[in-house]
């Protein structure tokens, strides 16, 4: 039998240091190693139990989260997955704690005794398997956070795009996509539509904080937001995206349906939709992810036509949703993370020139 | 199907209420010392991280009430709150704490909790002193999406003059739905409907306002005629929007949201509804490390809060009925050794010269070392220290002397004293109920105080340290203390007390009388007071805990209520001795002498015997008036145990003396032994059973009452 994946909880709270072992020891293959109950405790426990993964609470008396994030990216290569609370604040650190090196997140436990626990639980559970299973370096995850305001909205008039870009993405995916989206110039003839899986509560934070390094708009989606070019929407969490065509513009729609693979909002969902409106002039992309969400709307987008992209495995956190459709055959490319934006970029201007050339 | 089994989900919650509790005293605590210091940001900043802990705690059990009044409390706790140095902030966090409380209370007695509107009227007049509530809450807010924008534009920009239409639904209406629908018509025969809210297709039971946009040729003041549908729509808001002169045409399909740009920005959302997600320019919490506000802490005062969460860390949380079952094992594991030691001497009487008897010796003696350890061990878990119930009074004293315009000084002494939880536990009500009191009765208001040369501000002192194998808490007052004169009227005018009798009492019984049912509810009831416990009650809870409560005070001085309680109520030693053959066994710890007399050394005064014991004079009670059965013994000599009871010394007469053992003691169903007399029996190591005596019972039936001569039928037993 494989080795269990040792754990070290970091918690101010008692009840989440009872809490957070009982779920998570749910599963045999992961093993509680100790807990503290602040940074430097931890500091100290890492040194002597030596964890595989950890999870870590961002806010706590004398040394807090986030310098004691610093100083584990620092002195150790072991993930950690924050665990996370449902303020506008609580988001906000959250994602800094992503820039600096964590590897994942997840929202505090609500409501444990509730019949959704099994959903928390396996949220938890998977993304500590995937983190014991990815080898972390130093630095790599670090990214400048640059304003990129300067050439923005100079723009005032949009125009519809000409092609409509689903991006679905998981674990590793906050950072990914900083990366990705930053590349893009402001007059990005696509527009953009990604499911990212986060709970809810952060999303909003998440597309604010992108929409300032970013040269193209980045924006939470509310129904009704139309497909433009240079624009991303952000899916919010807890709710499922799907596109819309209408007589004066193409349109996002949420909806408050079941969850698909787990999951709300679902990749899916949103992939199925870009084929059902959009067939050959969409692209639907899967980047780093655990799981296979995605992987199945991805066949529904190669089947109408459209084009499908993988991120490469060897550029992803997580190479599981991508991985998933690339096995099933639903990949027409597999592009690496730094190629990306790139391609994205060829695609939608190659479709302008050929959607300039019908119209004259 | 849940995901913890109903065991796992019992014990989280047992962990969440202890913990919450916790943060609460904490809450308390750093209230106080906020409503000294308001501007000190470092408390502000604790108190958010212990509500943020409370809020997430809450929220991970599923008490959404209490999380989310949490959180609105979390957000306004904000660094600029700190710096406004804002007065009302301790009030505010001190009757958070109440609610919190309140809420708790409800969860665990699974009931619904308060909706803790009072805090979040609180919380908002924090945040906006001025207080300017808007009372209009029906304000539409023609919050159009992106894509119905620009349907509005572009009707607009084909010259149709475009309405934005709020229609706010009569109260009465009693079919919203079809309310919707018949708007919906009407409107369509004034124009075009380009977007409704809700719109017709989704109707919800409770609309209030509905919002449309309306494109049409009529005027503002005939859409506003034709939509006040009598009885369905109680008012009505027609404005008129974009341009009336012609826009510009525009290039088509390439300047989407240029046009959008023309559209008035949605009116902004009126003061109370919730403001899209407050963005807080200041730099985040938490995050970068505390910069010292109070310039560099010592290294001193960092070692010891280092200690302090070694200290804490290394704590372990563990129910404490875990600890009550090893502690019944030990309790058998003694029983079994007086078994074995019956054993061993029995084999040494018949078998003298064996020489394994003083192996057998050697072993028990080996055993009875370690048992000894074993239960100190055991017993000491048990323990806390006696600030965890000290820190609860801050607030107490604090919340009564304001209400009675008081100013009291609460001094803390002896903190680490240790104490069993379970008698801590319930101590918590009758010490409240005390100190309590001494505010109340005890300190005078301050003209009385300076009336009197005292300094204006009163002194409460609580005071906790170990005396022999006891506990002592004191609970002292610098107040105008207890008037002899003025307790025996109340007694007399409340019927417990004959007018004859009063002369006879000396200070001390005169004292105990507040102790009376009938005087502690006669007193006047304050909603300081009189909170359903009275002194009858803290006297009771005392006696259960096989302590003792005794009075010091001196007018114009000041009071002190003194309690003595066990270390632990699990195993005592006692003595032991027989009555009428039978065998009980009394405390040895409120034991103070043991006298020898013969029938012709006891007098008889005022109906109740007495004995002679050098220069005093010592009450006697008969204990086998209790016990059926013929009392065989007569002429002979007799033992008097001497115990002191509220400072008065009794003496129980006893046949003969067994000697003094450790008893474990064990509870009795209250089916078999109805009576107060007994506190508990023991097994001893040859299977004898044991009653032990709760002597203050067992004094107040045959000793006070006879002293009183409130109770014919014992009196009248009583002469020999």
């Amino acid at each position: 039998m494989r080795q269990p994946v040792r754990v070290l909880v970091v918690d101010d709270s008692a009840l989440m240091r009872k809490l957070i072992p009982q779920i998570i020891e749910r599963d045999s293959s992961i093993q509680v190693v100790g807990t503290a109950m602040d940074g430097t405790f931890a500091l100290r426990k890492i040194e002597e139990l030596k964890p595989n993964v950890i999870t870590l609470d961002l806010e706590m008396p004398r040394m807090d989260g986030m310098a004691t994030l610093k100083e584990i990216t620092k002195r150790y290569r072991i993930p950690v997955i924050v665990v996370s609370s449902h303020t506008t604040q609580g988001a906000s650190t959250t994602f800094k704690a992503l820039s600096h090196g964590a590897f994942d997140f997840v929202a505090k436990p609500k409501d444990v005794l509730s019949a959704q626990m099994d959903e928390i639980a396996g949220e938890l559970i998977s993304k500590i398997k995937a983190a014991a299973g990815t080898k972390v370096s130093p630095n790599v995850h670090e990214l400048d956070f640059i304003p990129a305001k300067a050439n923005k909205r100079k723009l005032e008039r949009r125009q519809p795009p000409v092609k409509t870009v689903a991006i679905g993405i998981s674990t590793g995916g906050p950072n990914a996509l900083q990366y990705m989206l930053s590349q893009l110039p402001a007059d990005f003839p696509g527009a953009i539509v990604v499911v990212q899986h986060m709970p809810e509560g952060f999303t909003e934070l998440f597309a604010r904080r992108l929409d300032e390094c970013c040269s193209v708009e980045v924006k939470e989606a509310q129904s009704g937001d139309m497909l433009l070019a240079g624009r991303v929407l952000i899916c919010p969490g807890n709710r499922h995206i799907k596109v819309r065509r209408m007589p004066l513009g193409d349109i996002v729609v949420l909806s408050d349906e079941e969850r698909v693979n787990g999951h709300r909002p679902s990749v899916d969902v949103l992939f199925r939709s870009v084929a059902t409106e959009f067939g050959r002039d969409c692209i639907a992309v899967l980047m780093t992810g655990m799981g296979e969400d995605g992987a199945e709307g991805m066949g529904a987008v190669k089947q109408a036509g459209g084009l499908t992209v993988a991120q490469s495995e060897d550029s992803c956190v997580v190479y599981g949703m991508p991985k998933a459709a690339v096995e099933r055959g639903y990949a027409n490319r597999v592009v690496p993370l730094d190629a990306m934006a790139n391609t994205l970029q060829a695609q939608c201007v190659a479709g302008r020139a050929r959607t300039g050339a019908n119209t004259q | 199907m849940n995901f913890f089994s109903d065991e796992r989900a019992d014990e989280l919650r047992n962990i969440f209420f202890e913990s919450a509790q916790e943060l609460l005293q904490a809450l308390n605590d750093e209230g106080l010392v906020l409503e000294r210091d308001p501007s000190d940001p470092e408390v502000v900043r604790n108190i958010r991280r212990t509500v943020h802990t409370l809020k997430g705690d809450s929220a991970a059990c599923g008490y959404r009430e209490l999380s989310e009044l949490a959180h609105e409390l979390e957000d306004v706790l904000t660094p600029e709150l700190a710096k406004s140095a804002n007065t009302h902030l301790a009030e505010l966090i001190l009757s958070a704490a109440d609610i919190f409380d309140a809420m708790l209370a409800a969860y665990k007695g699974e009931m619904q909790p308060p909706a803790g509107d009072s805090l979040r009227e609180m919380i908002r007049s924090v945040i906006a002193p001025t207080g300017d509530s808007g009372d209009e809450p029906l304000l539409p807010k023609f919050a159009w999406t992106e894509y119905e924008r620009l349907v509005i534009s572009q009707h607009a920009v084909r010259g149709q003059l475009v309405y934005n239409v709020a229609l706010v639904i009569d109260t009465n209406c009693p079919m919203r739905a079809a309310a919707l629908q018949l708007i919906s018509n009407v409107l369509q025969e004034v124009g075009t409907v380009l977007v409704m809210h809700p719109d017709a297709d989704t109707p919800s039971a409770d609309v209030k306002l509905v919002e449309v946009a309306l494109a049409s040729h009529h005027q503002a003041d005939w859409i506003t005629k034709k939509g006040k549908i009598p009885a369905v729509v109680s008012r009505i808001l027609v404005e008129q929007l974009a341009a009336s002169e012609p826009v510009p045409a525009p290039e088509p399909e390439h300047d989407l949201l240029g046009i959008l740009n023309d559209v008035p920005a949605p009116v902004p959302a009126p003061a109370d509804e919730p403001a899209p997600a407050p963005v807080n320019p200041a730099p985040i919490l938490g995050t970068r490390g505390y910069e010292p506000h109070h310039g560099p802490r010592t290294d001193a005062e960092k070692a010891a809060s280092e200690r302090q969460a070694v200290a804490l860390e290394n704590l372990l949380r563990v129910d404490a009925d875990r600890i009550d079952s090893v502690l019944d094992l030990v309790g058998e594991l003694i029983i079994s050794k007086s078994m074995l030691q019956q054993a061993v001497a029995d084999f040494g009487k018949r078998f003298a010269k064996d020489p394994l008897r003083s192996k057998f010796a050697d072993a028990m003696g080996f055993q009875a070392q370690v048992l000894n350890k074993l239960q100190r061990s055991v017993m000491k878990i048990r323990m806390v220290p006696v600030e965890q119930l000290f820190r609860r009074f801050p607030r107490v004293v604090r919340d009564v002397s304001k209400q009675q315009n008081k100013d009291v000084a609460l001094v803390l002494e002896g903190e680490n004293t240790d104490l069993d939880k379970t008698i801590l536990d319930a101590l918590a009500e009758p010490m409240t109920h005390l100190v309590r009191n001494a505010v109340d009765h005890g300190i005078e208001p301050p003209e009385q105080r300076i009336a009197a040369g005292k300094p204006p501000q009163g002194t409460i002192r609580l005071n906790a340290y170990h005396q022999a194998n006891q506990v002592v808490i004191e609970i002292s007052d610098d107040g105008r203390g207890i008037d002899r004169e003025a307790v025996i009227a109340k007694a007399i005018s409340s019927g417990i007390l004959k007018p004859d009798d009063a002369a006879r009492l000396n200070d001390t019984e005169v004292l105990h009388l507040i102790f009376h049912a009938g005087l502690s509810t006669a007193e006047h009831i304050t909603n300081i007071s009189g909170r359903g416990v009275g002194m009858d009650v803290v006297k009771a809870v005392i006696d259960r805990l096989k302590g003792s409560i005794s009075i010091h005070t001196e007018v114009g001085v000041g009071t002190t209520f003194r309690l003595r309680l066990p270390l632990t109520l699990a195993i005592i030693k006692a003595l032991l001795f027989h009555v009428n053959s039978r065998l009980y066994a009394v405390p040895l710890g409120s034991v103070l002498e043991i006298a020898r007399a013969s029938e012709s050394d006891i007098h008889v005064v005022d109906n109740h015997e007495v004995l002679q014991m050098r220069d005093e004079v010592v009450t006697l009670v008969r204990l086998n008036k209790l016990v059926p059965g013929a009392s065989g013994q007569k002429g002979k000599r007799l033992f008097i145990i001497v115990v002191a009871m509220a400072d008065r010394k009794f003496g129980l007469v006893v046949d003969r003396l067994k000697g003094e053992e450790e008893l474990v003691i064990k509870a009795l169903d209250d089916q078999i032994v109805a009576t107060e007399l007994v506190n508990g029996a023991s097994i001893l190591g040859d299977g004898t059973v044991v009653l032990i005596l709760n002597i203050s019972a067992v004094v107040e039936r045959l000793g006070r009452a006879a002293m009183l001569g409130n109770d014919g039928r014992l009196v009248a037993g009583a002469t020999v």
